[in-house]
Parts: C-alpha cells; sequence; structure tokens
C-alpha cells in the first residue's frame, strides 16, 4: 500500500490472481493512459491505440499468472502493447500511419499560439511517422513514455547500446525535419 | 540526416548537466525536449477510458456447463479399449466390419476445414496438464491431457479448425510451458515461447 492508500502493483496483481477480477480495475486506471499515449504514437491512430492497448489488457489479465515480478508491472504492460503494436504494423505499410488526431480546422478563436503549437505538432508526428517503427518505439518510449534505458530494455528486449543508437538517430531524424522547417 | 553533437545526446540521455554545454547547443536540447512535450500530450479526448470496455470482456462469464456438454458430445474423442489377446482377432473382425459397413467411403465424419490434433507431454509429477492457445483464447480447461496409464505422459487428441495456432501446456493450473517438441517454437509478447501446431485438413 503506498502513503495515498492505493494498493501497489504486486498487491494488486495478488487480489486478481486470489479471484479479485474488479481489482484489475486498478491496473487499468494507473496505465491506460501512457499504454495509450504510447500506442497512438506508434500508430498514429487513436482507434488502432485503443484496440491494441484494450487487447493487451485481456491478455495480460489472462495471463497474470505469468508475470514473474508483479512489483515491474508497468514494464511487463508496455511489452504487451509493444508486441500489439508491432503486429499491427506488420499488416501496414508505414505509408498507412494516420494522422487522425491532427489538428482541427482553424478556429477563429483559436489563438495564434496554438495554431503554431499544432502546426508543430503535426510536423512533429509527420517526422515520427517516417521513422522505421525501432527507431520510432526506441524515442517515444525513451522521450514520451520517460522510460530508462533499462526499462526499456526489458520491455523491448533489445540491448541497451543498440536502443541508445536508435534514439539517437530518430533524434538526428526529427532535429532535421524541425531544421528544415524552421 | 542531421550529425547532432554528440554533449546533446549525453545531455538528453541524463549523462552531461545542461550548464555544462554552449548556449547554441542547450538551444538543440530544448528544441527536442519541446517536440517530444508535444507529443507526449494527447488532444482532449484521446485518452477516453476504456476500463468498461476490458472489464466487460474479461467478466464475460465462461461457457456454462449446459454448454460444454454439449461441446464435449459433438467434439470427436479418442477410445482406447484395451483387450485380451484371445479376443483380439474377433474383435479386430467386428470393429473391421462396423467400419466398413458404417463409415462412409471419405472415412471419419471431419468437415472439409477440420483436421486431427494430438498434444503430447512428460509431466511425471503434475495432477493436470491442459493445452491453452490461440485455439481456444488462450483459456484454461476447454482442453485436459489425460494420463490414463499414470506413467507421466499425458495425452490429448481433439479436433480442431485447420490453421496453425501458437499454444502453451498449463501445468496444475498454474504452470505455463512450452511444448518443446512442437513442430516450431515462436516468441510470444511476453519475451518467452509459444509453440506451433499444424492441423491439417484431415486425410491430407
Amino acid at each position: 500500500m503506498d502513503v495515498r492508500g492505493a494498493p501497489s502493483d504486486a498487491e494488486v496483481v495478488a487480489l486478481v490472481l486470489a479471484g479479485d477480477t474488479e481489482a484489475f480495475g486498478f491496473v487499468i486506471r494507473r496505465y491506460e493512459a501512457g499504454l495509450l499515449r504510447f500506442a497512438t504514437r506508434m500508430l498514429g491512430s487513436r482507434d488502432a491505440a485503443a484496440d491494441a492497448v484494450a487487447e493487451s489488457f485481456v491478455r495480460a489479465y489472462r495471463h497474470l499468472a505469468s508475470c514473474r515480478e508483479p512489483a515491474r508491472l508497468r514494464t511487463w504492460l508496455y511489452r504487451i502493447v509493444t508486441n500489439r503494436c508491432k503486429s499491427h504494423l506488420v499488416r501496414r505499410s508505414v505509408a498507412d500511419v494516420s494522422l487522425d488526431d491532427a489538428p482541427p480546422v482553424a478556429d477563429p478563436a483559436d489563438t495564434e499560439a496554438a495554431l503554431e503549437r499544432a502546426d508543430q505538432l503535426l510536423l512533429v508526428k509527420r517526422a515520427l511517422a517516417e521513422l522505421s517503427p525501432d527507431k520510432r518505439e526506441a524515442f517515444v518510449l525513451k522521450h514520451v513514455e520517460g522510460l530508462s534505458y533499462e526499462e526499456m530494455a526489458a520491455v523491448t528486449g533489445e540491448r541497451i547500446p543498440t536502443l541508445k543508437m536508435r534514439v539517437h538517430r530518430a533524434r538526428e531524424a526529427l532535429l532535421k525535419v524541425l531544421e528544415d522547417h524552421a | 540526416m542531421t550529425v547532432i553533437d554528440p554533449r546533446i545526446h549525453q545531455v538528453l540521455d541524463g549523462e552531461l548537466a545542461p550548464e555544462a554545454v554552449p548556449a547554441e547547443l542547450r538551444r538543440t536540447v530544448a528544441q527536442l525536449a519541446a517536440a517530444a512535450d508535444l507529443l507526449a500530450a494527447l488532444p482532449p479526448g484521446a485518452t477516453a477510458s476504456l476500463e468498461s470496455r476490458v472489464m466487460a470482456a474479461i467478466r464475460r462469464p465462461a461457457p456454462s456447463r449446459a454448454r460444454r456438454v454439449l461441446r464435449w458430445l459433438v467434439t470427436p474423442h479418442a477410445i482406447i479399449l484395451r483387450v485380451r489377446p484371445a479376443w483380439s482377432v474377433a474383435f479386430a473382425a467386428v470393429v473391421a466390419a462396423l467400419t466398413l459397413f458404417t463409415a462412409g467411403p471419405e472415412g471419419p465424419e471431419l468437415a472439409e476445414h477440420e483436421g486431427i490434433a494430438q498434444f503430447v507431454g512428460r509431466f511425471p509429477e503434475a495432477q493436470s496438464v491442459h493445452a491453452v492457445g490461440t485455439f481456444n483464447d488462450w483459456r484454461s480447461g476447454s482442453i485436459a491431457l489425460e494420463d490414463q496409464d499414470h506413467d507421466g505422459v499425458w495425452r490429448a487428441t481433439v479436433v480442431l479448425p485447420t490453421g496453425t495456432y501458437e499454444y502453451m501446456f498449463v501445468v496444475d493450473g498454474e504452470r505455463w510451458v512450452p511444448d518443446h517438441l512442437a513442430e516450431r517454437l515462436v516468441a510470444d509478447d511476453f519475451g518467452r515461447e509459444n509453440s506451433i501446431v499444424i492441423v491439417r485438413p484431415a486425410g491430407r
């Protein structure tokens, strides 16, 4: 139990495995925002991301007994979602990555700063979509989800030097796009 | 590709303090950090909760007892008969006659898209063994292996729609192990290996 009274991941896992199905709601509420954000950035589509994350949660529930380190549940969930996203991307070419959370048509009430921010976001997302899935995954895990390289290694199964190289290449590609449009 | 000064990577990787690099490099660091911040902020409505959807899938009840019985009745099962040698010749003749007169020229009653899958695993200490996989949505319980002669070798023969399936054995309801004798193994979503079974149309 943490200081705010919420059960720890290990406690939630124990509850679910003891038969308290409803306790899995803690897991969903605790991690869905981050997982949805990660999947959205990987797939470029909110709907596809929601499907991938929902499927991942159901799989996680059914295989919860095989989670060897309940205290590291977050990393385990990212691993499942990462693999769901990869499976999704295999069935789809990178060119199909949509930008369906692109900013809406300009509203006169929008401030200039908000429009500029929306343009910038579109630019960054296009740059992200042009990266290979491996580099995109590494960049998003590192800079959007804030995982350490050790956690990224646990999520992806890759070695840390490989992940660092992917993040560095992704930064370089992103910076080039930003500079070209400056 | 824009080559970035290595110190920028070091700052972004937390290996170097931002103050340790010149101002122009700090601007590039800030530019990349701002891009990441933009990606981290999803627009409103992008994170509608999945809780009700996921919990509904989880709470979906397992098939009723009647449904399980019905499924068992319509699923072919292997039946093993032990016969004294003295009777075996006569028994074989009867079985052959019954087969010839009751079975059509097409053989067993399997649909065109169905085939037979055999699961065999050696678990000498096990109390129960089940096969779970993509054929039963990874739900334990529906395919139970049996060790009728208590030699530690568990078996099940089932009819499945033709196709390629991933599976594992669940031993004593809690230990998930791949079948290393499977046709092949593939990495699963959890960093381990699943076994692969290919169910081919019967008779081919």
